[in-house]
């Protein structure tokens, strides 16, 4: 690990005179700690290299972002950063974990028949009606639910089509903020993490929570199928847990100094 | 109630889709709705993967089934840090007290041996078994 007065130096240099060669040698110190962090997340069917290139980038970020009065190695300020940096690249990236092609695929017509059933019944379906109507066991409509479980949302620069294309460009909604909700440092609070997510993840998550609508009255509101509502709504609550998981690490490390 | 399922699972994140599949297996018994069945295993994932809560190297998920509604006991936890949680709905903060309080009807810290426990009953009035295996 690299002596932490060189890393001090190394930081200094560059966030007070801009010397971008000593960044590059912070990135290349701390490339170790990349690759063991990248190591531990390889299993779940992505190429070692590339989540050392993901992870990189949350390295660039921690080492531009860092405060350098705030009383923390930068090790302590990265790995979160570079963690959080490769959990994003799977949940963006869609299904996190290889999923068999027709667990996909039930997955997919299991979300049409979840619509038309709560249509026809008035009421959301259960278990066995959906089998029933996908003509398939129990278990299969489970493991079908389940796997979906992995399929976090479409890449922010995959083209528009399929099932899902009713659904707003996410970066349409970058950069906007709401300020409707309170900031608490309470640890169990997630409003900090808010800030993680989009405008239409934080409606959805406001209308489920806050105004009390079901998953297929949101569906209704927003446009998009229920199946998709369940599965933003996951991912925004992991979003904010991963958020505050990183802003903690520094702090509490700090915390734990004095 | 029947009598409880229990499952003892790894505190680790990667085994929670195990416990999350069984909440599944066991709503599909008992016909309940698909809408059901998300709130179930959110209340599950929430706590299991909120915060630390979980303060062993495993957790029991516990789950007993009426007529009219399952309940779904998850421990060791930290149950100061749980029922301080709880508590704290005020606001427009999103923490476990408002996410428990949409998805179940009720949520409560018990005391047992070896730790503390957090009960979660969700209602499942007007749903119809179709087997009584669960």
């Amino acid at each position: 690990m690299p002596e932490a007065k060189t890393d001090k130096e190394l930081l200094r240099r560059y966030h007070e005179h801009g010397d971008t060669e000593a960044r590059e040698r912070l990135i290349e110190q701390y490339l170790p700690l990349v690759r063991s962090l990248a190591r531990r997340y390889s299993y779940r069917g992505e190429q070692l290299e590339d989540l050392v290139q993901v992870g990189c980038i949350g390295l660039i970020k921690a080492i531009d972002r860092f405060d350098i009065d705030r009383g923390v190695e930068l090790t302590t300020y990265a790995t979160p950063n570079i963690i959080g940096e490769i959990k994003r690249h799977f949940r963006d990236k869609g299904w996190s974990i290889r999923v068999p092609r027709g667990l996909q695929e039930l997955n997919v017509r299991l979300s049409h028949l979840l619509e038309g059933l709560t249509v026809q019944l008035e009421r959301s379906p259960t278990i066995p009606e959906l089998a029933k109507a996908a003509g398939v066991d129990e278990e299969d409509v489970l493991e079908a639910l389940e796997s979906g479980q992995a399929y976090a949302t479409l890449s922010l620069s995959a083209p528009s089509g399929g099932d899902e294309d009713s659904d707003l460009d996410p970066l349409e909604s970058l950069g906007t903020i709401e300020h409707e909700y309170e900031v608490s440092e309470d640890r169990a609070m997630l409003a900090p993490g808010l800030a993680a997510l989009d405008e239409r993840e934080r409606r959805i998550l406001h209308l489920r929570f806050f105004e009390g609508l079901t998953q297929s009255q949101i569906a209704q509101q927003v446009g998009i199928s229920q199946m998709h509502v369940s599965r933003l709504i996951r991912r925004s609550l992991e979003k904010m847990r991963d958020e505050i998981v990183t802003d903690e690490e520094p702090r509490r490390a700090s915390e734990s100094r004095r | 109630m029947t009598r409880p399922i229990e499952l003892r699972i790894p505190n680790e994140r990667p085994f929670h889709g195990v416990a999350r599949l069984v909440v599944g297996g066991l709503a599909a018994r008992h016909n309940l709705s698909y809408e059901m069945l998300e709130d179930l295993q959110l209340a599950l994932a929430t706590v299991l993967e909120g915060n630390g809560y979980a303060i062993g190297q495993e957790v029991l998920v516990e789950l007993e089934i009426a007529e009219d509604a399952i309940a779904m006991s998850i421990g060791p936890l930290d149950g100061d840090a749980v029922q301080a949680d709880l508590e704290r709905r005020e606001g427009n903060a999103l923490g476990l007290g408002r996410l428990l309080g949409t998805l179940v009807e009720d949520a409560g810290v018990e005391a047992r041996e070896g730790g503390d426990w957090l009960r979660l009953t969700k209602s499942v009035r007007g749903v119809k078994p179709t087997r009584s295996n669960a």
